[in-house]
């Protein structure tokens, strides 16, 4: 669509925009952001006897699943993936259903404290999870919810809620105010409004949401790893940790491991790549 | 000034009330006040925030005042300040709240000129996006955990594939988590990759914003691209670097994952960061009493860091 003249003008300030400059900006771009999973997609399909040898080969020279079969068969990782998937899932939708109440009530009413609202989360996005593990430990044990998945689900709803709530808050504010208030002559109430109008014309920034609060439960390790003792509950990063013997490091079935931890993150971004990305740039743009 | 923005502030906000239609008898009915309506949909938030956040720091500044220790049967006693005094002539304390800004000052600046570079790079008019978006979306969904294994895995000492390249080149392979300052640098990388890319994602979220219109306006006036990024791009991408850099900040501070994966904090405790040191007092030590004195200097410093933060969106704009 658009002419040689408007590709050429980058937004950058200055001229990197030939086709030349843009390959070697896609490799550097690619190298550094895939480079790491390759490398341990590729150590994972080599033997040990391979990967103790000097120098070290890149490509496997016999390329073998065993790795995978060892770490199926060591440790329960069926059982850390889906006790990583059932947590992300279950914290995910209580998380966009609670900021979504938040963040309709922070773009659209008239707050008298609006700017204190917004000061306070974001300074509770910012408490580090750390300090709460002792209290947050004796509350779990106090509501006899230690060894269950709601004692990652509830503080996973919490370290989201901030983010979340101010992504969604900035694309209810890009929802026009006449769509609201037509539904709500049609006979809608507000908050008939805000699930039926609104959240489904910022589906973009549901999902950019959805996948901050997703990626943020998935990647948590601290809390799963002290919450948690029964190993047929351990989540994904905690189990990992189990390969690990007290003198040995089997580097091939770890590897193994992080491929199979590896694989639901990357379907989920590219399939959902261009919503996380149009949903940051319009969050950009109206944050 | 202050007074100023207050006033400037106020009077709009009378002249929209009286501007609005008035409110039908049914509509009201169905539509209760901003108020109401604010206290219920901000109810559930505000519970989880309390069970979650605003009880547990209550309950962990009083803590810090007891002996609390699960090694010892005996119920925690009211110890005063002694944990806090203990604190100052604690070198492990010392050591890893220096290792702790010692990551923040190099990982913070450096993700933020990587991410800025990644940006540029990745806000050229490719014809096909989606390679530069997952290659920017990938590292930023990386657990850290994950990242911390595979860097630990590339550093390798043997096998990793860092020295192998070192290697190839002529040099030494270096060893690089016996040595306090290579286990370092080791990390900072680490960290400095892993990271980087949000920001490079809010910073393109940034470019993305500024109208060409700029840049054709200062190509009449005959600045030049350098001076353009400078005096365009750079500015109006401020907004954009500062809230990334608050996430960035104020993670950093609380870095856990990363050091923990790649070296237990070792050789020694020169790579073990604050949080590290409060997961040991309370998780192998038991030490209770201690460890949420420890908590409670990091939660002040880390409020600390968002009170600047906060006060910068708001004079930023």
């Amino acid at each position: 669509m658009s002419n040689a003249a408007s590709a050429d003008r980058p937004l950058l300030g200055f001229s990197l925009s030939g086709r030349p400059l843009r390959a070697i900006a896609a490799l550097v771009l690619l190298v550094n952001g895939l480079f790491p999973a390759i490398w341990i997609l590729l150590t994972s399909l080599k033997s040990e006897p391979e990967l103790t040898r000097r120098p070290i080969t890149y490509l496997p020279e016999d390329p073998t699943l065993q790795n995978f079969v060892v770490a199926f068969s060591d440790q329960p990782l069926h059982l850390f993936l889906f006790n990583s998937f059932m947590v992300a899932t279950l914290s995910t939708i209580a998380t966009l259903f609670v900021s979504t109440l938040a963040a309709y009530a922070i773009a659209r009413l008239n707050l008298r404290y609006r700017d204190l609202i917004l000061a306070a989360i974001i300074a509770i996005s910012t408490f580090p999870l750390v300090t709460l593990l002792v209290p947050l430990f004796e509350i779990m044990r106090a509501l006899g919810l230690l060894n269950t998945w709601a004692a990652l689900v509830i503080p996973y709803t919490v370290l989201s809620l901030p983010v979340c709530t101010l992504v969604l808050a900035a694309f209810f504010e890009g929802v026009p105010k006449d769509l609201e208030n037509a539904a709500m002559i049609d006979g809608c109430t507000r908050v008939g409004a805000l699930f039926r109008v609104i959240v489904p014309l910022s589906a973009p920034g549901v999902f950019t949401a959805a996948i901050l609060a997703f990626v943020n439960a998935w990647d948590e390790f601290l809390l799963a790893l002290s919450f948690n003792s029964n190993p047929a509950l351990r989540t994904l990063p905690v189990g990992i940790q189990l390969y690990q013997g007290e003198f040995n490091f089997p580097w091939p079935v770890i590897s193994a491991a992080l491929v199979v931890g590896i694989v639901p993150l990357a379907i989920l971004i590219v399939l959902f790549q261009d919503r996380v990305v149009s949903g940051l740039m319009t969050g950009g743009v109206k944050g | 000034m202050a007074t100023d923005s207050k006033r400037t502030g106020t009077i709009p906000r009378h002249a929209m009330a009286g501007e609005g239609p008035p409110p039908g008898r049914w509509s009201r009915l169905l539509d209760p006040g901003d108020t109401a309506l604010a206290v219920v949909l901000l109810a559930p938030a505000a519970l989880l925030l309390s069970l979650v956040v605003l009880y547990p720091i209550g309950r962990l500044v009083y803590t810090s005042f007891t002996d609390l220790a699960l090694t010892s049967g005996a119920p925690a006693a009211f110890v005063g300040i002694e944990n806090y005094l203990w604190m100052l002539d604690d070198d492990t304390f010392w050591q890893t709240t220096f290792n702790t800004i010692l990551i923040t000052l190099i990982t913070v600046p450096g993700a933020l000129v990587v991410g800025l570079g990644m940006a540029l790079l990745a806000n050229l008019p490719f014809k096909r996006k989606w390679p530069v978006r997952l290659s920017l979306l990938i590292p930023w969904a990386l657990p850290l955990s994950f990242a911390g294994l595979i860097f630990a895995w590339f550093f390798h000492s043997e096998y990793g594939v860092v020295n192998d390249v070192l290697r190839r080149l002529g040099f030494e392979g270096i060893i690089w988590f016996n040595s306090p300052r290579w286990a370092m640098a080791a990390i900072c990388l680490t960290i400095i990759w892993k990271t980087s890319s949000f920001m490079a994602l809010i910073i393109l979220a940034g470019l993305q914003t500024i109208p060409r219109s700029l840049y054709e306006a200062a190509d009449v006036d005959g600045a030049g691209r350098w001076r353009q990024f400078i005096e365009i791009t750079l500015p109006l991408l401020k907004p954009a670097i500062a809230v990334a850099l608050i996430f960035r900040t104020i993670t950093a501070l609380q870095t856990f994952d990363i050091p923990y994966m790649m070296t237990r904090g070792g050789p020694g405790s020169s790579t073990a960061t604050l949080a590290m040191y409060i997961h040991q007092n309370t998780v192998s030590f038991l030490d209770l009493g201690y460890g949420s004195a420890l908590a409670v200097v990091m939660f002040a410093i880390s409020m600390i860091f968002t009170a600047l933060y906060l006060r910068m969106i708001r004079t930023r704009g």
